[in-house]
Order: C-alpha cells, then sequence, then structure tokens
C-alpha cells in the first residue's frame, strides 16, 4: 500500500504541518513579515476552496473572487462602520460623494455581530443561488468555468460603478483594526497570525471530514462520471451546488481574514487575475490534494513577494509557463511527486519481506 | 394495474420517429430480453424509462405509480437500476468506493456530510463479492481494471443498488465464454428475486436465460413470447434471425 493514501498518515502529515506553522511566530519577531504569513494563510484557505471545488468536484471555477470579494467588503464595511459614531455617521468618502446620509446598505453594518454575520451569509448565499440555477440546468465543464467568469467581472464593474456606496476604485480602507468588544485584533500581532492559522486548521479538517464522508465519496464520483451518478439515485444538481456553496463558504472566510490583515479591500480583488491566480496556486500544489493545494498557496505567493519584484512584468510569463509544465508533466502537481515517490519506496519495502506471499495482502486494508 | 408497463410510448427527435407506440407489460420476477436490429429502438427505450430522455407521448407506470418524465435520479430511487452498453464506472476510484457510491441507500447530500459508512454496505458487499468475484481486486483502482472486470464490476455496482426492476444494455458484450456462462448463472439466480429487462445480440445467451423475449423493430412491437415462439414466428425470422444467425 502507498502510505500516501493512508489516511492515518495524512492526518499525522497534517498535525505536522500545522506544528510547524504555528511555530513560526516564536522565531519570526519581524511584525511586518508576520503579517505578510498571515496573508499566505488567507491564501492557503483560498486555495482548499479551489481544491474542494476543482479538485473534489470537478468543478472548474474560475470566479471564486466574487465570494472572496464579498466576504471583503462585508468585513471592511463593519470594521468602517466600527470607526463611526453618532455625531459622526457616515464613512468619509460618501461624503465626497455627496450622499446625504447612511445608505440603507451600510445600515446593519453599524452593528458588528450583524456586519460580520452578512459578510459570510451574503457570498454563501449568493453561491447557493447562482450554483442552484446553474447545476440545475446542468451547466458543467468549461461552460460552468465561464459563466463564473462572467460573473466576476459583472460584479467588479457593479461594485467599481456604484462609487458613492463603494468608495469605486478606491476601495474602502478602514482607519483601525478590527475590535471585538474589549480585544482589538491587531493585524501585525501574532495573536493574528495564529487566529488565521486557528481557522486554516479547522477549514482543514472540516474539509477533510468531508472528503471522506459519504457526501464526498459522492462528489468524487460526480467528478468521474456525473451521468452515472444520477442513475444511482443520487440529485446531482444538489451535491453540485452544495460542494460549491461550502467552497464559497470557505472563501468569503478568506475574505473576511484579509481584510482584518490588510485594513483594505477594493475592486482589484474582483480581477481576474486573482481568480486565476487561486486556481494556479491549487493546479501546481497539487488540486487532488488539501495540503498540496495549501503549499501551492504558499509556495506561489511566496516567490512572489521576493521574486516577483525582481522579474516585474516577466513574472506572469515565468508563472504560466511553470504552470504549463506542471499541468502537462505533472497532472496531480507538486504533491504528485510525493505520492510517486511513497509509492516507490512502498513497492520496494514490499519487495524486501514479501516472500512468496504478495505483501499487499499481508497489510492491513484501510477502511476495513 | 401492474408492476411495470409501458403504454403506447412515442420518441421523435424533429421528424424522425424512434419509437412508436411502443407498449409492453412485465411480471414480477421474470426476465425479459428485448431484441431487435440496429436501430430498433432498444437503447432509447432504456433512455426512456430511466429518464435519460423524455418521451414525445405515452406513459410508464411502475409499481402502480407514473414514473413518465420523472429525472433520472428520481427514477432511480423508486428502484430501477441500469447498466450502460459501454460500462460506465467511476475510473479514480477503487472498486470498493465505486461500490459504496453504488449502495445509495441515503441519497441526501446534506445528510451524507455526518455519514462516514452506509450501514448496510458490509453485507451487500460481500454479497456482491460472491456474485461477480472481484474480491481480490478490491482496492485496485476501476480504471486500470481489464475489460471484464470492467463489466463485473458494473453489475457490481447495479446489485448494490439493490433495485426492483434491473436493465441491462447488452451485459455480456465483450465478455469470454466462461464469463458469459458465469453471467447466465447470475442472472438465472436473479430473477428469482428481481425482474430484469435485457437487450442483448446474442441469441445463444438469450435462449439461457429468457422468460420472455420481446422483439422490436422500427421503435415498434413486433413479437412478445417465450424463445420457442419466437423463433417460430415468420416476420421476426424477416426482419431480425434471419440475418443475426448469418
Amino acid at each position: 500500500m502507498n502510505l500516501y493514501h493512508n489516511v492515518r498518515a495524512q492526518w499525522l502529515a497534517y498535525l505536522v504541518f500545522y506544528l510547524f506553522l504555528a511555530a513560526v511566530p516564536l522565531v519570526v519577531d519581524d511584525n511586518f513579515l508576520l503579517n505578510q504569513l498571515s496573508t499566505y494563510g488567507v491564501y492557503g484557505m483560498l486555495a482548499l476552496s479551489i481544491s474542494l471545488c476543482w479538485g473534489f468536484g470537478g468543478i472548474l471555477n474560475l470566479g471564486q473572487g466574487i465570494a472572496f470579494g464579498l466576504g471583503a467588503y462585508g468585513m471592511a464595511m463593519t470594521m468602517q462602520m466600527q470607526s463611526q459614531d453618532a455625531s459622526n455617521p457616515m464613512p468619509p468618502f460618501m461624503l465626497n460623494n455627496s450622499l446625504d446620509h447612511l445608505p440603507l446598505l451600510w445600515k446593519p453594518f453599524a452593528n458588528t455581530g450583524v456586519g460580520m454575520v452578512l459578510a459570510l451569509v451574503v457570498p454563501t448565499l449568493f453561491c447557493l443561488v447562482f450554483g442552484g440555477l446553474m447545476f440545475r440546468a446542468r451547466v458543467s465543464g468549461p461552460f460552468f468555468a465561464i459563466m463564473t467568469l462572467a460573473m466576476l467581472s459583472a460584479w467588479g464593474t457593479l461594485i467599481l460603478d456604484m462609487q458613492p456606496y463603494t468608495n469605486g476604485v478606491n476601495g474602502i480602507t478602514p482607519p483601525a483594526p478590527l475590535h471585538l468588544g474589549e480585544f482589538t485584533l491587531d493585524p501585525y500581532s501574532p495573536t493574528a497570525y495564529w487566529t488565521v492559522l486557528g481557522l486554516l486548521v479547522v477549514a482543514t479538517v472540516v474539509a477533510k471530514l468531508m472528503t471522506l464522508s459519504r457526501f464526498g465519496l459522492v462528489v468524487q464520483a460526480i467528478r468521474n462520471d456525473a451521468e452515472r451518478v444520477r442513475f444511482l439515485g443520487y440529485s446531482v444538481a444538489g451535491y453540485e451546488t452544495a460542494i460549491y456553496t461550502i467552497s464559497g463558504f470557505f472563501a468569503a472566510v478568506a475574505g473576511c481574514l484579509w481584510v482584518t490583515l490588510t485594513q483594505y479591500v477594493s475592486p482589484a480583488q474582483f480581477d481576474t487575475t486573482f481568480s486565476l491566480s487561486m486556481v494556479i496556486w491549487a493546479g501546481i500544489g497539487g488540486r487532488m490534494s488539501l495540503m498540496g493545494a495549501i503549499f501551492g498557496a504558499f509556495l506561489i505567493q511566496g516567490a512572489q513577494s521576493y521574486l516577483g519584484d525582481a522579474f516585474l512584468n516577466t513574472w506572469l510569463l515565468i508563472l504560466g509557463a511553470f504552470f504549463i509544465l506542471v499541468v502537462r508533466f505533472l497532472p496531480k502537481g507538486l504533491i504528485g511527486l510525493v505520492e510517486s515517490a511513497l509509492g516507490r519506496l512502498g513497492r520496494k519495502r514490499g519487495h524486501d519481506n514479501g516472500g512468496s506471499v504478495p505483501a499487499q495482502q499481508m497489510l492491513p486494508q484501510p477502511g476495513e | 394495474m401492474g408492476f411495470f408497463e409501458i403504454r403506447d410510448l412515442c420518441k421523435s427527435f424533429d421528424t424522425v420517429t424512434v419509437i412508436n407506440q411502443f407498449s409492453i407489460e412485465l411480471v414480477e420476477q421474470t426476465l425479459c430480453c428485448l431484441v431487435g436490429p440496429n436501430g430498433a429502438g432498444k437503447t432509447t427505450t432504456m433512455d426512456l424509462i430511466t429518464g435519460r430522455q423524455k418521451p414525445t407521448s405515452g406513459q410508464i407506470m411502475f409499481c402502480d405509480e407514473d414514473i413518465t418524465g420523472l429525472d433520472e435520479h428520481e427514477i432511480a430511487r423508486r428502484g430501477i437500476g441500469r447498466k450502460f452498453q459501454v460500462p460506465a464506472v467511476f475510473r479514480d476510484l477503487t472498486v470498493k468506493q465505486n461500490l459504496e457510491v453504488a449502495c445509495s441507500r441515503s441519497t441526501n447530500p446534506v445528510k451524507n456530510f455526518f455519514r462516514f459508512r452506509e450501514p448496510v454496505f458490509a453485507a451487500k458487499l460481500e454479497e456482491v463479492l460472491a456474485l461477480t468475484g472481484l474480491g481480490p481486486r478490491l482496492n485496485t483502482e476501476a480504471g486500470i481494471l481489464s475489460h471484464g472486470e470492467t463489466q463485473w464490476l458494473e453489475i457490481g455496482m447495479v446489485l448494490m443498488q439493490d433495485p426492483r426492476l434491473l436493465l441491462f444494455d447488452e451485459p455480456v458484450a465483450g465478455m469470454t465464454e466462461q464469463e458469459i456462462e458465469k453471467t447466465a448463472e447470475i442472472f438465472n439466480r436473479l430473477k428469482k428475486t428481481h425482474s430484469l429487462v435485457v437487450v442483448e445480440h446474442d441469441m445463444a445467451f438469450v435462449k439461457q436465460i429468457a422468460d420472455v423475449v420481446t422483439v422490436m423493430h422500427m421503435g415498434s412491437l413486433l413479437a412478445q413470447g417465450s424463445i420457442g415462439e419466437i423463433e417460430a414466428n415468420e416476420r421476426v425470422r424477416e426482419v431480425y434471425l434471419g440475418d443475426a444467425e448469418d
């Protein structure tokens, strides 16, 4: 048996991976670096959401920026309203856009709790409705990918156009970090880093359990042959909508976290390049593996921060070429190298102590 | 009202009529072989029964319920299972996972989040493995099975589903003599507890298994009866058997 497919070994790998990441603030005292690493955690969560949707469900989503951006705007509005009070009820940019009272759209965000819930619920509901409509009409494969891309551009344009409500291209820059009661979440602190990491761990555990459940099994069957799944009595549209919505929810959480770290959001979050890069992270790291996708996000974003400055515009070319090479030669991504290495190791061991009995029959099979 | 009945089924694509006033009735626990020359509309009939295509007119009744025009998954849940002409299995999943997916007692996506195994799966698995002999291949990816094994896997999947009515579209295509023998044996055992409709070209195989033979021609019913009656039927000889036995 290949150790890579052993579920217990996979949990152990997650444990080691996250313990290592949790220890990072103990050795890094540069707060700006720590903040940067925290944003990588957010990107990791985005890659995780893509891996669920694309890797496990086979639904290529080029518009994950919608859920991320809507979550980010919701959180930014909540944080902005925290800086307003009775004497000064309107964010400054609205005055510049000659609004004379706080628009209805903004009112719920005056309450931090309601605002944060809305920041998660609105994008999730959007995915539920949009996904439901698409999948029920059996839009799939490249057609769905194009629809998500179109929807992404529509949202970007809408937000750009609603200048008095969203501050257009300048975006929203909440002046103070998020505070919850007495507690203030300093984006440059180890606490912020651990908050992001903690949520990433929770997301990973939930996602992993989901892939192991019967739901996850059916979703993977749909990736293989949706038509066949229908004849077994499963509502394919229901499953596709569910996995797409859950993936969108994770992206919305990532959007909220991202704003607390950067105190900034703009229509750039709805750019196609950003949504495409999420797909590239997951593709390079390994879309069929949750950890592979997260690792891909770390790797590419890390490289972009350091090499991107050195190469400027050439960086996109390098990234594109790298993506093509990975897709062509490593369809399972970089994590596929680990799979085949462990597979070779397992076979070797099997031959060493196998004798006349094939090694596979001597080992207990997982899941029995 | 009976177990399964098709009444005046019609299906046309634009001006081409594929199924024309086709009616049959099935008795529970029998095996009906659906035969007919190429283009007679056998596979289309299967598609119409299972909801893959919607009939232009006509009615399909199953267990006193009108199932005409329902979606595929709704028809499957009512107890009609289907094996495809080209074996359709989930290639990335192992044989065991394929069978697990097919064991579709609970189909609600939300409930399935919290389900990690199907209670009846272990018992069903033993039963299906005993019939299909896929035991040694349980942890093999379905994509690398041989053609025969893939056929067995799909038959296993339909059995896992435990439908009341099983539809098989050319189940023995590409099988060896021994495998055909084994399939016949399984079918003869199955018809004691289930009802089967088998589309097949291999007349030797049909003789081994059929209780009733239904002959289709140009989308309509040509003849129906025991294998002996069908072989003696002049019109059937004309359109079908004559050609097939050459």
